[in-house]
């Protein structure tokens, strides 16, 4: 469970980021977070990842505060959680393999265990056939698919994909939500969006962020630009 | 292991200055190992040596040589002495002269003095043995190396703190260079780092492909180093023997317990030098990286 409490954060310039901000998302949840550009989804997501910490406020992640400067557990968060970027963050000299596999390498999966799970990832994503493509070789949509995979894989069970359409067609769009549909009920997933098309599609919950303030949290909302 | 020689492929002129500056560290701390070895190895057979030889007048008596001699023991200063009589000095005399019948025709033993070999326990208490012996009586002359052994341990001293000095710089000078080498490649890595460290990597495993790169590298030097020394080595091994002819070891102790031998070529001694130059090389290169990933990696 995520548990956002009154969260701030400021610049030293005197701008919120974000304007105390609260929020609950329970496990295996599907959520869209909403807003325009520099509205602090993205703040957000960092501060999940604690990347950031926030001016004041508590967050917690499963009854255990992340955002206290004495969180010592960071890579072990994180490798709970799952990146997805717009612009995808593969790493070129590795394969596509090798690429899903280091999610698992970091976390200390023994090596016979880390073919079978990138199998198994890799059909999710439909992409066994290009296990051993390099990125250079692969479109952006396959390359998205690279990423969800490598966020997915393993034990982590909290999915921040930070608009992971926005560098997208349409219809490679859809394919990368059905991905992400596949994963409902089994992964917390959080998506960054300003795509007002799979926002009212796919009716989830939607939490709307504007100027660093939360506006709305809707159970089976919409969005509107 | 597999992210270093990735890495080496990726960066190769960066991996190859790397290893032209650990190969020449490396060279050059062989050769000065070797020499240092050598030399005290060559200071401790004059060390051996005796010391310090006395001449007593032909005719002085037996019985006021041995009453020197048990001074001499009985000062604490002395290691061992060794009497030489008339009689044994002719057969030293005989035998040094066996080619050349006319100089044992000329010579007899009453000419001969009889003397005291003296090994003292220290070089420094040798001026003193011999200042105590120019006033006992019957003593002719008190020959001893201590001018030998006083330039080879000024010689030794002077090589042992310029090569510390010239030790320190180039070492200093190293790991500045592969700091700056290994920096270059961490600034190209940035965005990969990044990553890693979002999906929860630990800067250990960060640093590791390039640590296992410095010590592969710091290995391979090594390895060059000592071929390329031996070749040198092996190559004037002949005009180093024909050099210290006569001398049939050289040793070196350390630690007062473990002895190698150095000199004729042993592959103990030999294999000792490349383990301490791989290890000093590892060293070296771990502690190079270790210091540049600081700086990005926290």
């Amino acid at each position: 469970m995520i548990q956002f409490q009154n969260v701030t954060k400021s610049y030293p310039l005197g701008n919120n980021a974000l304007d105390d901000v609260s929020f609950e998302i329970e496990d295996n949840e599907f959520i869209f977070l909403v807003g325009p550009s520099g509205a602090g989804k993205t703040t957000i997501l960092k501060m999940l990842a604690r990347d950031i910490i926030p001016t004041s406020g508590t967050i917690f992640i499963d009854n255990e505060e992340i955002s206290s400067a004495k969180f010592h557990k960071v890579e072990r968060l994180r490798q709970k959680i799952g990146f997805v970027f717009q612009d995808f963050k593969i790493l070129p000299d590795r394969n596509v393999f090798e690429n899903i596999a280091i999610s698992l390498e970091i976390s200390g999966t023994p090596k016979n265990l880390i073919k079978e799970e990138v199998h198994k990832t890799l059909e999710l994503v439909n992409l066994v056939s290009k296990a051993r493509v390099f990125p250079v070789q692969l479109s952006a949509g396959e390359l998205q698919r690279v990423a969800i995979a490598r966020a997915v894989i393993g034990e982590r069970d909290i999915i921040l994909a930070d608009e992971p359409t926005g560098n997208l067609d349409p219809k490679t769009t859809w394919e990368i939500m059905k991905i992400f549909k596949k994963l409902e009920d089994k992964k917390t997933i959080i998506i960054a969006t300003h795509n007002t098309d799979i926002v009212n599609s796919l009716k989830k919950r939607v939490i709307a962020i504007k100027e660093g303030q939360l506006i709305a949290d809707k159970r089976k909302g919409g969005y509107e630009l | 292991m597999n992210g270093a020689f990735i890495s080496i492929r990726r960066t190769p002129y960066q991996s190859f200055a790397t290893f032209l500056i650990l190969f020449l560290t490396l060279f050059l701390s062989v050769i000065i190992i070797f020499s240092l070895s050598f030399l005290y190895g060559l200071l401790g057979y004059v060390e051996t040596r005796p010391q310090l030889t006395v001449y007593f007048k032909a005719d002085t008596a037996e019985n006021d040589i041995f009453q020197v001699r048990n001074e001499l023991m009985s000062s604490g200063k002395v290691l061992s002495i060794k009497y030489i009589s008339k009689p044994d000095a002719f057969n030293i005399y005989k035998d040094s002269n066996k080619d050349n019948p006319l100089l044992l025709e000329m010579v007899s033993s009453d000419i001969l003095p009889p003397s005291l070999e003296i090994y003292s326990k220290k070089p420094t208490f040798m001026s003193e043995i011999a200042e105590f012996l120019k006033k006992s009586p019957g003593v002719d002359e008190v020959k001893f190396q201590k001018v030998i052994i006083d330039r080879l341990l000024t010689l030794t001293n002077i090589i042992r703190q310029t090569t510390l000095v010239f030790f320190a710089s180039l070492m200093f000078t190293t790991i500045i260079v592969l700091i700056a080498i290994t920096h270059f490649k961490v600034a190209l890595k940035k965005d990969e780092i990044e990553i890693l460290k979002l999906l929860g990597a630990s800067n250990f495993y960060i640093k590791k492909p390039f640590v296992f790169e410095a010590m592969f590298m710091g290995i391979v030097a090594a390895i060059s180093a000592t071929v390329i020394f031996l070749g040198i080595l092996f190559y004037f091994n002949p005009f180093i023997g024909s050099y210290i002819r006569g001398i049939n070891s050289l040793n070196v102790s350390f630690f007062d317990s473990y002895q190698v031998t150095v000199w004729p070529l042993n592959p103990l001694f030999l294999g000792s030098l490349f383990g301490i130059i791989s290890l000093f090389g590892i060293i070296i290169s771990s502690i190079a990286s270790l210091l540049a990933t600081q700086k990005y990696i926290k």
